[in-house]
């Protein structure tokens, strides 16, 4: 409110200037309304201060919006616009706003009540003709206030002791307590009183026998008191507690539960303390919070007691929706019961359970490592064969023993038998095998015994005979060496291939006969290859290589033969045309083999060895040059120019056709005659003077002839002053010092004819003590 | 209060005295007021009540006024949002009073 008093104020100041100025404002915005509302101001009556002070406000509120700041303060306060009594739009923004008549009409219409015209308002004036209103005396309406609350108080105290009035109090004074005479008095009155009840109420009856209700209402009450239940009534009454909370002997007082009285529901019985201890049951075990959730839970299953649990969706809500679902049981005629059918589904259950097979697999467990003492019962030891382990017999007593027959009996006599057929018709290779034998006998071990043994029993059993185990080995060896004497024997009678074939063939036909030489069936190998070789002609490296080991052993044997016997089979030499020489000097026979067996059927060393066998192959079938040949670079004599249009004019003239014909167009090349001359090319340059010029030098030399002038002043006194140097340097004496003191010293001393020299000074100034300076 | 309004009196040095003032007061409890609604979109209407009207009551005097439906009106003064059930003396709406108006 205070603001609005300031807002007053500045009216009063700016009063008449603000009327003009707001009748120019309203020129200046054109709003016709509200100029015919402002001379309907005019018109009227001067309103009332309050009204007037509303529009000022209202005015100025609407200046605010309408016009810029300054102008706010600018009210148009002309009273004799305001009207109280007719308001109407009152717009200087063009704000829609109804009359007191219309809104009260529209307050009418919307069932408000209408407007609470202000009628004080009229006494307080307005600003020009201010009245003067009744001083407010805050004491006064103080005085009233506590006027107005005694009043209060007193009215409030005035009903209490009405209402408490007829209580009568301790203090106040009855008159029959103290006079016996007012007792008595009070005593007759009593006794009258009495008397005059009875009457009535004995008048009373004698009208209600009139009427006859009297018998019905004694009827009534003394059918209440027979109506009491017997046993016979109880059957079928619904007892709402498990039986099982019923123990025998004890006596449990039923009560009708509570149900609604429109309820027309059974009549349920229970017992109070039960029902509270189950409703306490049911709290605990609220309170233990058993979780809802219980992820393993199957969804619908048959318990052990064979009880279908169906599928329940959210069945912690079940109790909620469908409420509580209470066990109960029902009495029986006579009040009595049994909980025989009870027990008789029990025990039937119980059957049934202990008959059904558990689904449950046999738990894993972690399997042993070691046998239980239970398996190890069952668990048989297998007996181990005992190896004879036959003692080693030194080599000194079979060499003693050599002699005397080792044939024990072995079944491989016939071996033996065949051995001594052999031997009497060759007896010049006895010797060898003797000597053979003891190395062979000494190189064996025991396993190798037994192995022949094995041996031995697999194949001969024609005749067993015992012979001795280290004759085996021996007989073996015996038997390659007469086998390459035949196979050379007959090469020598068998010159033509062909009878070389029937004898290859009658081998193979004895092949299956003999089976005491498994070496000599290996050694007839019958392939195409070998075949078509042979066709081929007699191969001329055949066997150098070593891979025939009847070649090989023919050889060896050949050799024995020599180094022995000394002889020579020249006639080897003619049929084996590989065989180059064969003398004494072994080495370079089986150099020769060597090289001369990587020809032609040897396919393998591309294989195993590479790139370089690869390459030697080809080298020796001729595909490569191994020649190195100098190739000689053939230039293209024209360059590939980019462009063709591309030329360069010769400063000579291209064009004179003897000029071109003479211009060489062939490629060059170096001579070939001339590859291997190679000169040592020396060129030396002297100068004028005759020393030999620096390749520097001397290309100076050319360029100053070539253009036709030599070096500048300052050039050419350098290259003196160097000559001169080094002229100077050859003149200069390795012993002596270039200024020559030796020489001169050495003239000084002839001159003084003495062999020393005195420097200058004299010797006094020349002593250890003037030198230090 | 009273102590004010002598203060009051006395300082602004205006020719009302405080009793002219208390009376004010005091009579403005059931009078008639004009409040101003603006809606700032050009809709701005000038309603004449009673201070004992509750804001309901001047929500509907609006509608009739504006033309839309009265509740579907907002009445604020900044974030305050007037309550249809309380009535415009005891939002401390007085004369003049700049209500903005919204729309839900």
């Amino acid at each position: 409110m205070g603001s609005s008093k300031k807002h007053k104020e500045k009216e009063k100041d700016r009063d008449p200037e603000d009327r003009h100025r707001e009748h120019k404002k309203h020129r200046h915005k054109d709003r016709d309304k509200e100029k015919d509302r402002e001379r309907e101001k005019r018109k009227r009556s001067r309103s009332r201060e309050r009204s007037s002070r509303g529009t000022e406000r209202d005015r100025s509120g609407k200046a605010e919006k309408s016009n810029a700041e300054p102008r706010v303060k600018k009210e148009k306060l002309d009273p004799a616009f305001e009207d109280k009594s007719e308001p109407g739009p009152k717009s200087a923004g063009g704000d829609a706003s109804l009359s007191i008549e219309e809104t009260n009409k529209l307050r009418a219409k919307l069932g408000l009540k209408p407007l609470d015209l202000n009628e004080n308002k009229k006494e307080t004036g307005t600003k020009e003709e201010p009245l003067v209103a009744e001083t407010i005396n805050p004491v006064h309406i103080k005085q009233q206030a506590e006027i107005r609350e005694k009043l209060a108080a007193l009215k409030e105290k005035r009903l209490l002791n009405k209402k408490l009035g007829k209580v009568k109090a301790l203090g106040d004074e009855e008159p029959w307590l103290d006079d016996t005479a007012a007792w008595v008095e009070r005593s007759r009155k009593l006794a009258k009183e009495k008397e005059l009840a009875e009457k009535r109420a004995k008048l009373l009856e004698e009208m209600d026998e009139e009427f006859g209700v009297s018998n019905l209402v004694e009827q009534e009450f003394a059918q209440e008191k027979r109506d009491s239940y017997g046993s016979r009534h109880l059957k079928g009454l619904k007892v709402q507690h498990k039986m099982d909370s019923f123990r025998e002997g004890e006596t449990v007082v039923l009560t009708l539960q509570d149900k609604g009285v429109l309820e027309e529901k059974e009549d349920v019985l229970v017992n109070v303390g039960l029902v509270d201890k189950e409703r306490a049951e049911k709290n605990v075990e609220l309170k233990k919070k058993k979780p809802d959730y219980k992820p393993y839970e199957e969804e619908e299953s048959v318990d052990d007691m064979l009880v279908l649990k169906p599928k329940s969706v959210l069945s912690k809500y079940d109790e909620e929706i469908e409420g509580e679902k209470k066990k109960s049981f029902r009495l029986s005629s006579g009040g009595f019961v049994g909980g025989e059918r009870e027990r008789e589904l029990q025990a039937i259950r119980e059957n049934l359970h202990n008959q059904a097979q558990s689904l449950d697999m046999p738990s894993l467990s972690l399997a042993t490592e070691y046998y239980t003492p239970q398996e190890m019962v069952g668990f048989k030891k297998t007996k181990r064969k005992v190896k004879k382990i036959r003692k080693k017999e030194r080599a000194g007593d079979l060499l003693i023993d050599d002699t005397r027959s080792t044939d024990f009996g072995s079944r491989s006599r016939g071996r033996g038998r065949r051995q001594d057929e052999e031997e009497g018709a060759e007896p010049g290779y006895v010797a060898l095998e003797t000597s053979s034998k003891p190395r062979d006998v000494l190189q064996q071990s025991d396993d190798i015994r037994m192995a022949d043994m094995e041996i031995s029993d697999e194949e001969d059993f024609v005749s067993p005979e015992p012979t001795a185990f280290e004759e085996d080995e021996a007989e073996q060896e015996l038997q390659k060496q007469l086998e390459k004497q035949r196979k050379l024997r007959q090469k020598q009678m068998l010159k033509d291939s062909g009878e070389r074939v029937a004898e290859h063939m009658k081998q193979m036909e004895t092949a299956e006969d003999d089976d005491n030489d498994p070496d000599k069936r290996n050694n007839i190998v019958f392939n195409a290859t070998s075949e078509f070789c042979r066709t081929l002609g007699d191969i001329p490296t055949y066997g150098l290589s070593g891979n025939r080991e009847d070649q090989e052993d023919i050889m060896d044997f050949e050799k024995d033969v020599e180094k022995e016997g000394g002889e020579q089979s020249d006639s080897d030499m003619d049929d084996n045309v590989g065989w180059s020489t064969v003398n004494l000097d072994e080495e370079k026979v089986t150099a020769d083999f060597s090289t001369a067996s990587t020809t032609i059927l040897d396919e393998e060393p591309i294989v195993n060895s590479g790139l370089s066998a690869a390459l030697l192959l080809c080298k020796n079938k001729g595909l490569l040059d191994t020649q190195m040949l100098k190739v000689a670079r053939v230039k293209n004599p024209k360059p590939v120019l980019a462009n063709d249009n591309y030329c360069i004019e010769d400063k000579m003239n291209i064009d004179d056709k003897y000029s071109r014909r003479e211009e060489y167009r062939g490629f060059t090349q170096d001579f070939k005659e001339k590859d291997h001359y190679k000169p040592d090319v020396k060129i030396e340059y002297v100068d004028e003077s005759g020393r030999k010029l620096t390749p520097k030098e001397a290309f100076r030399q050319l360029s100053h002839r070539f253009h036709g002038k030599g070096s500048g002043k300052m050039k050419t006194e350098r290259r003196m002053k160097k000559l001169e140097e080094e002229a100077l340097l050859k003149k200069m004496s390795s012993s002596d010092t270039p200024l020559g003191t030796v020489a001169l010293l050495q003239e000084k001393q002839k001159s003084q004819k003495t062999p020393y020299i005195v420097l200058s000074g004299s010797g006094k100034s020349m002593n250890a003590n003037t030198i230090t300076k | 209060m009273f102590s004010r309004c002598w203060f009051t009196a006395s300082a602004c040095g205006c020719k009302r005295n405080a009793s002219e003032f208390l009376r004010e007061q005091t009579a403005e409890k059931a009078e008639m007021i004009e409040v101003v609604c603006n809606d700032r979109l050009g809709k701005k209407v000038r309603v004449k009540c009673n201070q004992e009207d509750t804001i309901g009551d001047l929500k509907k005097l609006i509608a009739a006024q504006t033309g839309t439906r009265w509740d579907k009106i907002v009445l604020k003064k900044w974030y305050t949002i007037f309550k249809d059930h309380v009535s415009l003396g005891d939002y401390e709406i007085h004369d003049g009073m700049n209500l903005e108006l919204y729309y839900q």
